[in-house]
């Protein structure tokens, strides 16, 4: 919803350039002069071609890579390093096969000021809500794409982000699976008693993007400068057949094809 | 046929892929064509049959003449959180059929904990015709859904779920 109060900035990106490459010769750029600010209660999503550098952006966000030019702000400070508040969804899953479920949600404390107790107290926590009570004892081999994915969410949620980026989450899952885990995800965000305060999702899937997000930003392709800013203004639960959902849908495919 | 008769009443699908079908009926306000739910989701009918199936097991949808209809289950199925949605189906599944047979057998063994070479053995007995590692696979994954069974792939032990005090929301 667009209200006229701004909600507080989470975080922000000023001017990121990033670029690979010697820089005394000619460097492959791969995003330029990238702006934009997430706030909280946003749902933000980011679209574009291939190759336009979507990823690499999430990764500047939470400090896993750093620009060449340009400066991440989180609560209007700067930060250099990786920003704790945040946390990562891979669109491959990135989990340890010798590592069962409770294992690998464990991951997702690492280095937090937690007892042995406390950390599984969450943990088991975080299982429950994510939809994964039973499959405790499961390692990564006996589960399905869906579920493999759910302990990828677990993990990253458990630490209670308060920015959750999500890189192509459903892309590698099959269409009923993503169908209903894309309902998880946004039941998971419709629940104020839950974290995060804030999502980005970087997606090649338009159609996803105009379902789940409030904002949705286009990426033109190489270097990946931001085209446009659309705000979904869609009441929810929104209806994937509308046609208004596919009106959107149509006008931002435009831009970047 | 190998799907959806009497004799196999074990779900042969992921429980994701399931409930992923029921939404996508939920979205066409319940009721929709099978081969029109295949086409917008670029599948053969071979990948959605077992979805279809599964559901019809567990009585959350009907098809008639090539519709596929959400039931009263399946709309209180959708409209639950995770944990309403695994005690639903720990009922249903309890009084399926088979898989009531095996969770009868483990049950009666060694205080409710068996060996997966113990289940193997017993679903040759009793289902000589199905592939019994694929069928144990899928006992695991809907006893592990539903809270009616765990499985430890480490000793292979596979064991009736204790109850656990007070499941909340």
């Amino acid at each position: 919803m667009t209200t006229q109060i701004e909600m507080p900035k989470l975080v922000e990106l000023r001017n990121v350039t990033k670029a690979y490459g010697p820089l005394t010769q000619r460097p492959q750029v791969v995003l330029e002069h990238i702006n934009f600010t997430v706030r909280q209660h946003e749902f933000v999503s980011i679209v574009g071609p291939s190759g336009c550098g979507k990823s690499t952006l999430l990764r500047i966000m939470i400090g896993l890579t750093k620009p060449e030019d340009g400066d991440v702000y989180y609560h209007d400070k700067k930060i250099g390093g990786i920003c704790e508040a945040m946390s990562m969804v891979f669109q491959t899953f990135a989990l340890f096969p010798w590592l069962n479920v409770i294992g690998n949600v464990e991951l997702g404390l690492e280095g937090k000021p937690f007892s042995k107790e406390e950390k599984r107290k969450r943990v088991l926590d975080v299982i429950k809500v994510i939809g994964l009570e039973g499959y405790e004892e499961a390692y990564p081999r006996e589960l399905s794409g869906g579920m493999k994915q759910r302990v990828g969410l677990a993990r990253a949620m458990v630490s209670e982000p308060e920015i959750l980026l999500m890189d192509e989450p459903f892309s590698a899952l099959d269409p009923l699976t993503s169908t209903h885990l894309r309902e998880e995800v946004l039941h998971l965000w419709a629940d104020p008693t839950l974290p995060p305060e804030a999502v980005v999702m970087v997606t090649h899937n338009v159609e996803e993007a105009v379902y789940m997000a409030d904002r949705i930003i286009v990426l033109t392709s190489r270097p990946g400068t931001i085209a446009k800013e659309f705000h979904i203004d869609l009441p929810r639960p929104r209806d994937t057949r509308s046609p208004e959902l596919y009106k959107l849908v149509d006008e931002i495919t435009g831009f970047i094809v | 046929m190998v799907y959806g008769e009497n004799r196999l009443t074990i779900p042969r699908v992921q429980v994701g892929r399931m409930i992923g079908l029921l939404e996508i009926l939920q979205d066409f306000k319940g009721k929709v064509d099978l081969a029109k739910v295949a086409e917008e989701l670029r599948l053969e009918l071979d990948d959605i049959l077992p979805a279809v199936d599964a559901a019809k097991l567990l009585r959350l949808l009907q098809v008639d003449k090539g519709d596929l209809i959400l039931t009263d289950d399946g709309k209180m199925l959708l409209s639950n959180n995770a944990s309403g949605r695994k005690r639903m189906l720990n009922k249903t599944l309890a009084s399926l059929g088979e898989f009531k047979g095996i969770i009868d057998f483990i049950k009666s063994n060694h205080g409710g904990e068996i060996t997966k070479d113990d289940l193997i053995g017993f679903l040759k007995e009793n289902m000589p015709d199905v592939d019994a590692e694929q069928t144990f696979s899928w006992i695991v994954e809907w006893g592990r859904y539903s809270l009616l069974l765990r499985y430890d792939s480490g000793n292979e032990k596979i064991k009736i779920t204790q109850k656990s005090s007070g499941s909340k929301e």
